[in-house]
């Protein structure tokens, strides 16, 4: 079995062939998961991102109830594809609901054991208290202005994703930002995906800052069925990593309203620099999906990573959602080291990377050069927008 | 604390207040006079109540086949589809099973369509694991498709006589879920679904089509108990999924228990001195004849002790085929426990009238009493937020339900 402490230097774990961006200049078959928060969230950063980024083939979006219910995302992802002059990128409305997980519960396990989590962790998503309702769709403030023209596919997005990796075996790689209820209908409906898909980039669970992390405590069992599948490789960005980094860290925030070329100066300008400027001991969040999206579009940001196996605790009670994360070569850890002496995962758990290691000064780097770049077609799209009749639909 | 106890109560009032359940309903017509639900009744003469069958149809005999060769005989049945899901024996097993029956039965105009081939999480090493933690906890150790013995999913081994081969048919390309939604969907109202087996795919469909629950007049499904005991196969088997289906809001959901399918055995007389089986192996046309003559009468030849298996799945089909000789039935809460301990795969049953416990109790409700279930500092007697709302078959009339089962054994081989 291989494990990270059997491999070299950490710059020998540095983007294995197989992970580095085709140098054939083929783009990544990118299948993009996401409880797509609006109007402007790690979410909706990390699908700008992607938009954005020359070698990523973005064969569809996903949404999955979790930081908002899936209606109102997928509202906000169709009307943001339409002002990014994206409207090809077709979106799929996944699960409306956790596979099991509800709200009432949901509060009454906090109510009953305490937020287990610190700080902002102490979020339900949807199922806060103001979250709405399932059917509950509100407007879009600008420079969203109004409903998208364009409508989400029929399909759901269990088969998309199903039908799509099994027509491109080997080749797509799965972003998974939300709750991963979509991907559990898929791996339950159809397991001969698991093999043929390339990657799972999943954002989830951590070891130091709290355990439980809402894609996974929102819908437990769905986290569960997904991380035992069995994948070639499943990716994991924790909550941990992602803390190391915030949206306003080193001005990042107003270089990018300086700089852009597209909605993306709007949508900054008004959902975090003026809220920043009013409120200056605001605490901005910390960028886990930007993570995801900069492991996806260049892997090498990560120096490495560590081969864990994980498990998920779907106990109906404080635990629940709670990840457990055990020492890929547990069985190899010698006397006298911090970790020695450890028993094994639990029977299933599923085998994952924990990236690490994240180059600070290249991320910020790509992320500013992809939130600054022209949007090409952006005149066209808004010529289309202009003489059109302004319909707001749903 | 007061804001979720009052959301707590909310949501259970809103339960009860949108409940297509009458409190008192009874299959054929309760005294009380209980509007008529949906597929509750008989279809009118000639009209056939359309079916999908839903089932972990596991050779060569026994209820899961029993229930589908009642569903095959009867006339008044519409069979859309067999839907197959691992439960009492692997999923290509059973496939092999059903294709083959339908075929010697000349049935082979009914599409069979494969299911989930593994329960959304519970696994075969933890079961195991989980019997040995917390010890075994019923008289009946079934673990299905899990038995220790259990060859794994994908071994298929050769049918016995009167089976004899694999059938010539095929199986539908489609997966069951996605043949349950769509069906459902070309006949809004019309399609009542028999869940004999866990409810793995219909947890998939209705998590992929949530929009197909109210579209379904009737569910009716074997598992759950009180008395017997509380952890029914179909349940534990996949507990999550029994959990999402049972607590889906069905217009109709009927739950055949263990405790009223211990009610009746397949050994049993139907006539003093007279057991149905050796009845019905003498009347049957073959293949039905064959099948009790091998797997019924011969084992009782061997051990004349022989206990027989309660007729659940029969049930089912029963009060899919006539619903009236359920002569008692109640509206309750129902949940599922899915926390992987010892009571992994439990049930629980609350009264849909929990609000009026004391007065159903016998005892006079004070104006005391009744703040006891609008106070959260009180004690509180109803079911969890998400708990479905069911109908549970309490009383069987023996007589009929066994001569509705000698009747469709014995009855000329229906044709298509």
């Amino acid at each position: 079995m291989q494990t990270s402490s059997t491999l070299l230097a950490p710059s020998a774990m540095v983007s294995p062939p197989t992970e580095a961006p085709s140098p054939r200049g083929g783009k990544r078959k990118l299948i993009y998961d996401q409880d797509h928060r609006g109007p402007l969230s790690t979410d909706t950063v990390a699908t700008l991102m992607l938009l954005q980024a020359d070698n990523i083939d973005l064969l569809g979006i996903c949404t999955v109830t979790g930081d908002m219910w899936a209606k109102q995302e997928t509202a906000y992802a169709l009307r943001l594809l339409e002002i990014m002059g994206r409207s090809e990128v077709p979106v799929y409305m996944g699960a409306q609901e956790p596979l099991l997980n509800t709200k009432a519960e949901a509060q009454m396990r906090y109510h009953m054991f305490g937020s287990r989590t610190l700080g902002n962790e102490g979020y339900l998503g949807c199922f806060a208290n103001d979250g709405g309702n399932r059917d509950q769709v509100e407007a879009l403030p600008p420079p969203y202005g109004r409903f998208a023209q364009i409508h989400a596919q029929p399909e759901p997005a269990a088969d998309f994703i199903i039908r799509t990796i099994r027509a491109n075996p080997y080749e797509v790689t799965v972003y998974c930002g939300g709750p991963m209820t979509n991907l559990a209908l898929a791996v339950m409906l159809a397991p001969d995906i698991v093999p043929i898909t390339k990657e799972v980039v999943f954002m989830g669970g951590s070891m130091h800052r709290s355990t439980s992390s809402v894609n996974v405590y929102f819908d437990a069992e769905g986290a569960k069925i997904a991380v035992r599948a069995g994948w070639p490789k499943f990716t994991l960005i924790t909550a941990d990593l992602a803390e190391e980094v915030h949206l306003q860290d080193d001005g990042k925030v107003d270089y990018v309203v300086a700089h852009a070329h597209s909605p993306i100066t709007e949508l900054f300008r008004n959902f975090e620099q003026k809220p920043q400027r009013a409120n200056p001991g605001r605490h901005s969040f910390r960028m886990p999906d930007e993570m995801m999206a900069a492991h996806v579009i260049d892997p090498s940001i990560f120096a490495g990573f560590d081969e864990m196996y994980v498990d998920i605790v779907t106990h109906n009670d404080g635990h629940y959602g709670d990840t457990s994360f055990w020492d890929g070569n547990w069985s190899q850890l010698g006397e006298g080291t911090a970790r020695s002496g450890q028993n094994g995962p639990s029977l299933k758990a599923g085998r994952v990377q924990l990236l690490k290691g994240l180059d600070k000064k290249r991320f910020r780097e790509l992320f500013l050069d992809l939130m600054t770049r022209p949007v090409p077609r952006i005149g066209i799209q808004e010529k289309v927008a202009s003489t059109t009749t302004r319909k707001e639909t749903r | 604390m007061t804001a979720t106890r009052r959301e707590f109560i909310k949501t259970v009032g809103a339960a009860i207040a949108s409940s297509q359940i009458s409190p008192t309903h009874g299959p054929d017509g309760a005294p009380t006079g209980s509007v008529p639900q949906p597929g509750s009744a008989p279809p009118p003469a000639g009209a056939r109540r359309k079916v999908i069958y839903d089932q972990d149809n596991s050779g060569p005999f026994g209820t899961d086949m029993l229930g589908t060769l009642m569903m095959l005989q009867a006339d008044n049945i519409d069979l859309l589809g067999i839907t197959l899901v691992t439960g009492d024996a692997w999923l290509k097993q059973e496939m092999a099973f059903t294709l083959r029956l339908l075929e010697m039965m000349g049935r082979a105009e009914i599409p069979v369509y494969a299911g989930a081939e593994f329960p959304m999480l519970n696994t075969k090493e933890e079961w195991q694991l989980r019997l040995q933690l917390y010890g075994g906890h019923r008289a009946d150790p079934w673990m299905g498709a899990f038995n220790r013995d259990n060859g794994g999913p994908d071994l298929i081994t050769p049918l016995p006589p009167p089976y004899d081969r694999f059938a010539s048919l095929t199986a539908q390309p489609e997966h069951a879920a996605r043949f349950i939604i769509k069906t459902v969907r070309e006949n809004p109202g019309q399609v009542t679904i028999y869940a004999g087996g866990p409810l793995t795919n219909l947890a998939l469909a209705i998590a992929l089509a949530p929009d197909i629950v109210p579209m379904v007049p009737e569910v009716v499904f074997m598992g759950t108990g009180f008395h017997v005991f509380t952890n029914a196969f179909n349940i534990f088997f996949d507990p999550e999924a029994g959990r999402k289906v049972l607590r889906a809001p069905w217009p109709k959901f009927t739950i055949v228990s263990v405790d009223i399918a211990e009610q009746v055995h397949e050994g049993d007389e139907i006539a003093p001195g007279t057991r149905m089986i050796q009845q019905i192996a003498a009347h049957a046309e073959s293949p039905i004849a064959d099948l009790f003559q091998r797997y019924a009468l011969e084992p009782l030849r061997q051990d004349p002790n022989l206990r027989f298996f309660r007729m659940a799945d029969e049930m089912i089909a029963a009060q899919i085929i006539d619903p009236s000789i359920f002569t008692k039935s109640a509206p309750m809460y129902v949940d599922i426990c899915s926390t992987p301990g010892p009571r992994y795969g439990d049930s629980m049953f609350w009264p849909a009238n929990w609000q009026n416990a004391p007065e159903a109790s016998g005892g006079a409700l004070s104006a005391a009493d009744r703040r006891v279930f609008v106070d959260p500092r009180q004690f509180y007697m109803g079911p969890p937020p998400a708990a479905g709302l069911v109908n549970v078959l309490l009383e069987v009339d023996h007589d009929r339900f066994k001569r509705l089962f000698f009747d469709l054994m014995t009855k000329p081989i229906r044709k298509t």
